[in-house]
């Protein structure tokens, strides 16, 4: 039987060999961030994070992540730098899934991301719970 | 921060501190406390030049107020000797500034690179061997050291590669890989330091090979300042 890890409200995440679940999150915003890592953590995550497109890079080629939860745009530039991660991680390991996560998401950005390979794309504000279940749902899925 | 690993010299009978090698290491509880992420990123950020500067000034800083008195080496990026035109310049001054005689240097050069400007990486090299300094290349085995950089360079230190010294005792395929590079350093006037010692059976295996340079966890892990000084001064 798989060792499974006791979430809050009873989620729970299947972790292999007992393996914590590996997560970076690359956001810009102070705040944003914070929340996403604590409420990770809490959630038994491994988490490490990035706050513009370099340090997410330096991160990605020296760690093995089952996630990225990346906001689209960083360092309030209008390029879509969350794009940039995405393609990035598609090249250095195929196996991580991605979560876009933006408040600009138009729908010709959307369908580029899913061309670029995105697992999933999320609407800011998203509810935390909501961001959580698309993860445990990617992670179960692979 | 400024972390010192020692390099030892071991014979039959002793060892000796023959060198110790300055690492650098960002904040800690940061990503950039580790090397491998924090270099990762300055080299992604372009900013060779200027961490090299930084870490190097900190390295001479950290050996001056120790009691090391051996030879002292510091990383620095091929793409900086390629670019930084007043590299010596700065070297030297850092050097008198902080009373670390050029001759105790090792500059252990880093992360080599496909293509350069050839002309003015060499004439770097030319340039600090002129004032006293000597060149190791790292990582041999891997990556771009290969046998025409090596040939060119004619570093006086040939740095294996942690991959084929860890429990190379083990592993036939290493130790002929490592006697080949021991061989050519022979050929090339220089000397072997062979890194990511974890037993007593590398040693042994090393010692064997001709290999008296050694480094790793096994022998003193990277320490602070204050820790070397102490062991220096017993």
């Amino acid at each position: 039987m798989v060792p499974r890890l006791r979430l809050p409200s009873g989620m729970t995440a299947a972790a292999p060999d007992n393996e914590r679940y590996r997560m970076l999150i690359v956001e810009d915003e102070f705040t944003v961030l914070f929340a996403l890592r604590k409420y990770f953590a809490a959630a038994g995550y491994d988490v490490d994070s990035a706050r513009e497109l370099e340090e997410a890079q330096a991160l990605i080629v020296t760690n093995q992540y089952h996630v990225v939860i990346a906001d689209l745009r960083l360092s309030g530039s209008s390029a879509a730098e969350g794009l940039e991660v995405l393609r990035f991680v598609r090249h250095h390991s195929r196996g991580t899934k991605v979560v876009i996560l933006t408040a600009y998401g138009s729908a010709e950005i959307q369908s580029s991301a899913r061309v670029l390979g995105a697992a999933a794309f999320l609407q800011k504000p998203a509810p935390l719970p909501e961001i959580r279940a698309t993860v445990l749902r990617l992670l179960e899925e692979s | 921060m400024t972390l010192f690993q020692p390099i030892f010299e071991i014979s039959s009978d002793r060892r000796t501190r023959f060198a110790v090698e300055a690492l650098s290491r960002g904040p800690a509880g940061s990503n950039a406390e580790r090397a491998d992420v924090l270099f990762e990123y300055v080299r992604r950020k372009g900013k060779e030049i200027e961490v090299d500067r930084a870490c190097t000034s900190a390295a001479l800083k950290a050996a001056a107020a120790t009691a090391v008195e051996c030879a002292v080496s510091i990383n620095v990026h091929a793409s900086t000797l390629e670019r930084d035109d007043r590299w010596v310049e700065f070297l030297t001054e850092a050097c008198a500034a902080h009373g670390v005689p050029l001759t105790r240097l090792i500059l252990e050069i880093v992360e080599q690179q496909k293509f350069w400007d050839e002309r003015r990486f060499f004439r770097t090299l030319e340039q600090l061997r002129w004032v006293g300094v000597r060149i190791a290349v790292d990582d041999i085995g891997l990556g771009y050291s290969n046998y025409r950089l090596l040939i060119e360079i004619r570093p006086e230190f040939f740095k294996i590669d942690p991959y084929f010294v860890t429990s190379c005792a083990n592993k036939p395929e290493a130790c002929a890989a490592i006697e080949s590079i021991r061989v050519l350093a022979d050929r090339l006037g220089g000397q072997v330091i062979a890194e990511g010692i974890e037993s007593e059976s590398d040693v042994r295996t090393l010692g064997c090979l001709g290999i008296h340079l050694l480094q790793g966890f096994y022998l003193a892990p990277p320490q602070t300042v204050a820790r070397e000084h102490a062991m220096c001064a017993e």
